[in-house]
């Protein structure tokens, strides 16, 4: 897994690219946290290129997102492919978090 | 079948066999986390070997990164060396991997689908994993024999 981070103003977005698995969630997990501790409280999470994500990595995603709804902060994503949504829904977790089709559309929202 | 828990612990071979019109891979990964990437590249070895398409392969990389973590992580009382071996069979149109270890017997094929209702706050992720692997795989067998756990996940090309 390889995590690429850019700025849009005050957005920061978050892009994987590989799989989210028990070897990979940690680091994943800790750039989301390391990200809201550190006052970025507006990201994007473009799941474009992610190949898959298993309940370890889902477990990371919850994390990150909890501690963003208490720092008055948002998490949101973007780009998921028809594999990786059909994860969301089969773990119901597409509810949990706000998703969008597109990173424009997600830079968007959040603006 | 006794798992060896001494030797080599990637013990990696490609052979037609008799008994089967199959292709074997298999590999020995110690019960450590960081031992699974080895696992991920077999499988995907094993899927560029045979043209499997790139959806099986990672449904079945998911799963087998389910099954492997709830063992290495919960299913040992010791903090010893366990082997588990991974084989890789292809038969038909069907990709099956099998999953031999010694940790404490657990059948993977009870799971609860997760609570939709259930808010970001509340949210539990324990489960899910199996759900996954019950959902995503044609058919999941299980069997203790010998002290060892037999998992075998089938997932069509």
């Amino acid at each position: 897994m390889d995590i690429a981070e850019e700025h849009n103003g005050d957005v920061t977005i978050v892009e994987i690219k590989g799989r989210i698995d028990s070897n990979t969630s940690r680091p994943f997990g800790d750039r989301l946290t390391g990200l809201i501790k550190a006052g970025r409280k507006r990201i994007v999470v473009d799941l474009k290129n992610l190949v898959y994500i298993s309940s370890a990595g889902f477990r990371a995603l919850l994390l990150a997102g909890r501690l963003a709804e208490e720092s008055q902060g948002t998490l949101v994503l973007c780009s998921l492919s028809s594999e990786v949504q059909r994860l969301f829904d089969l773990g119901a977790f597409t509810d949990l978090f706000p998703i969008y089709s597109s990173r424009e559309e997600g830079l968007t929202k959040l603006s | 079948m006794q798992i060896e828990p001494s030797g080599p612990t990637l013990l990696l071979h490609s052979k037609m066999t008799s008994e089967s019109s199959g292709t074997h891979f298999s590999l020995r990964i110690g019960n450590t986390i960081n031992e699974m990437k080895k696992v991920v590249d077999l499988v995907e070895r094993f899927g560029s070997a045979h043209n499997v398409s790139k959806k099986a392969i990672n449904e079945l990389n998911l799963c087998l990164d389910e099954i492997l973590n709830n063992t290495i992580s919960y299913g040992y009382d010791d903090k010893g060396f366990h082997s588990i071996l991974v084989t890789l069979t292809l038969v038909g149109d069907l990709m099956i991997a099998e999953i031999v270890d010694d940790a404490k017997p657990f059948d993977p094929r009870q799971s609860t689908p997760p609570d939709p209702s259930q808010g970001l706050g509340e949210r539990r992720v324990g489960g899910v994993g199996l759900h996954f692997v019950n959902a995503l795989m044609e058919k999941v067998d299980y069997s203790r024999k010998n002290g060892c756990n037999h998992l075998k996940l089938h997932k069509k090309l």
